[in-house]
């Protein structure tokens, strides 16, 4: 056990002096600062675009909170989830290739804690700058709008975070079981296929498909029923890091 | 940190085979390790001796067979809390420094206040790393191999598993972990695979020479220079030597004459004793006269080569 908070510690060590405290946190607080900022100037740069001999004038509403926080959920859902896609990709399948794996793995450390120390360090990682970055961009839309309610900001951030856990999930089962590449590529797949099941009542109603989609609907204020979306991504986390530490457990070195 | 002490040996392999798809990595190896000893594991590339010392640490499993360290299953985790192991390139994270990395390893073992402070010192003066203060990633071949003899050393192993310890070190670098490894008998179990023979000869006590996944022989080192020495003969005459070879070619119980560069005759004998008998009536007859009739200083890499060429005897 010891040896396994060991590992851990070392985790949480490594993202902060290494290139991977710039990724996912980096574009995280990136985009809480200038989302609110693009959404205030979006109207008067489109204005600005459209003026010219032609004599058509584009008329934009005045822009508000409202925008500051879809640019920033739009922003998780696509390129924060892809960062995050890429960056795990490499959290096991990169200690194997490197040879860092059979050093830790040759002593008093069991696969499964390998495996879920991996899990936790980036989910701890991804919450604590999800919280952080919503913080930032809720600060930075008061300044900006001088109006910005908390509820909707964190409902929507909140319902992303319980989705992107679960792409943390499927990315240590691919990390666990392909090269960093290719677990990439497979994350890419399933946040596609997800993407394309929020198309799908039933789906929307029963699976984490759901929380993606209610990551946007939240800010507009419609009521969503999350109750079998967030049980069915819990079941798949824990389903999901089982499967990866099975695999991993029966992997060769 | 020491387990308790078994009366079983270091090192127990039973008819281990290792198989990827038709090819055969292993292909039925025994062998015992006593403990305290050092064990040199033998053979050429691709012999099988990574694969082995990989099931050994739990990092494959064996097609069949059993691994048992001091008579534990390899999959213990408690077994593992008695090996160092050094693979044959040991990856170390590049972002931390010698220091932090053998603080890193101890703690995996649980290690960690004075203990682990004195360990990790001891281990850096070892290395030759104690002032090194940059990161691993900037390190060389041979100052990753020490860092690497060091980190197996962290937990005190009663077994230290070494994967061509020596391979990628300069003399000196060498010198150094042989000595240290020869330091390390009785104390602890030393066993390290190898394709330098000189390694070997120089600090093992006992050796299995392997090739082509079996085990050609298991011996000291004594042993098996007392086994093949004794079929060579060095023998010199006071002139040209080479109807003389030629001769000796068509008996029976010669097996090989090489005409060293001095003139000196080596002969590979079938029988010793046919030989000191036949010999010198040979001589005689031809009217040499004999300068040098000695049993030749057998060396492990002839026996190895041999072996190796010749399979099994």
């Amino acid at each position: 056990m010891k040896g396994a908070i060991r590992f851990l510690g070392k985790e949480f060590t490594e993202i902060v002096r290494t290139w991977r405290i710039w990724v996912v946190p980096g574009l995280l607080l990136f985009f809480a600062i200038t989302s609110p900022i693009l959404a205030i100037m979006t109207p008067a740069l489109i204005e600005s675009l459209a003026q010219g001999p032609s004599g058509i004038q584009i008329i934009v509403p005045d822009p508000t909170y409202l925008d500051a926080y879809a640019q920033w959920v739009g922003n998780l859902q696509e390129i924060v989830m892809f960062a995050l896609i890429f960056t795990a990709g490499g959290m096991i399948a990169g200690e194997r290739s490197q040879g860092t794996a059979i050093l830790v793995l040759t002593k008093p450390v069991s696969r499964a804690s390998f495996v879920v120390a991996k899990f936790v360090s980036n989910l701890v990682l991804l919450a604590a700058f999800t919280v952080t970055g919503a913080l930032a961009c809720w600060g930075v839309t008061y300044l900006v709008f001088h109006e910005a309610p908390v509820s909707r900001l964190a409902a929507s951030t909140a319902a992303w975070l319980a989705y992107a856990v679960l792409i943390l999930a499927f990315m240590t089962l691919y990390s666990a079981r392909f090269k960093s590449l290719a677990a990439g590529g497979a994350g890419l797949g399933t946040f596609f296929m997800i993407s394309v099941l929020t198309l799908w009542g039933p789906a929307v109603k029963y699976s984490p498909a759901g929380l993606l989609k209610a990551s946007g609907d939240l800010l507009t204020g419609t009521q969503v029923d999350l109750a079998w979306p967030l049980l069915t991504t819990a079941l798949g986390v824990v389903l999901l890091l089982g499967a990866a530490i099975l695999v991993f457990r029966r992997q060769e070195i | 940190m020491r387990t308790q002490q078994t009366t079983a040996p270091a090192i127990e392999i039973s008819q281990l085979t290792k198989s990827y798809g038709a090819a055969r990595a292993l292909d039925g190896v025994d062998i015992s390790v006593p403990e305290g000893s050092v064990f040199g594991f033998l053979g050429p590339n691709g012999a099988g001796k990574t694969t082995t010392l990989r099931i050994m640490t739990g990092l494959a499993d064996p097609s069949s067979g059993s691994v048992r360290i001091f008579g534990r299953d390899v999959r213990d985790p408690e077994t593992r809390r008695s090996i160092g192991f050094l693979p044959d390139v040991p990856g170390f994270y590049p972002w931390m420094n010698a220091r932090e990395f053998l603080r890193f390893a101890g703690g995996l073992f649980g290690l960690t206040g004075r203990v682990l402070d004195d360990r990790v010192d001891v281990l850096l003066r070892l290395a030759g790393l104690e002032d090194v203060k940059t990161r691993v990633g900037g390190y060389s071949r041979g100052m990753k191999q020490r860092l690497g003899v060091a980190q197996a050393l962290i937990n005190a192993p009663r077994l230290l598993l070494l994967d061509e310890p020596t391979s990628a070190l300069d003399p000196i670098g060498r010198k150094e972990v042989l000595e240290m490894i020869s330091s390390l008998r009785g104390r602890t179990t030393v066993f390290f695979s190898t394709h330098i023979l000189a390694d070997v000869e120089r600090v093992c006590d006992t050796v299995a020479i392997l090739d082509k996944g079996r085990v050609l022989t298991q011996a000291s080192i004594d042993d098996l220079k007392a086994r093949y020495g004794a079929h060579r003969l060095m023998l010199e005459v006071d002139k040209d030597p080479s109807g003389f070879a030629e001769e000796l070619r068509m008996k029976p119980w010669v097996s090989a004459v090489d005409i060293q560069a001095d003139g000196t005759m080596a002969l590979t004998l079938s029988d010793l004793s046919q030989a000191q008998t036949e010999i010198p009536t040979l001589l005689v007859q031809r009217g040499l006269a004999l300068k040098r009739f000695e049993g030749g200083e057998v060396g492990l890499e002839e026996v190895f080569v041999d072996l190796v060429k010749g399979g099994a005897r």
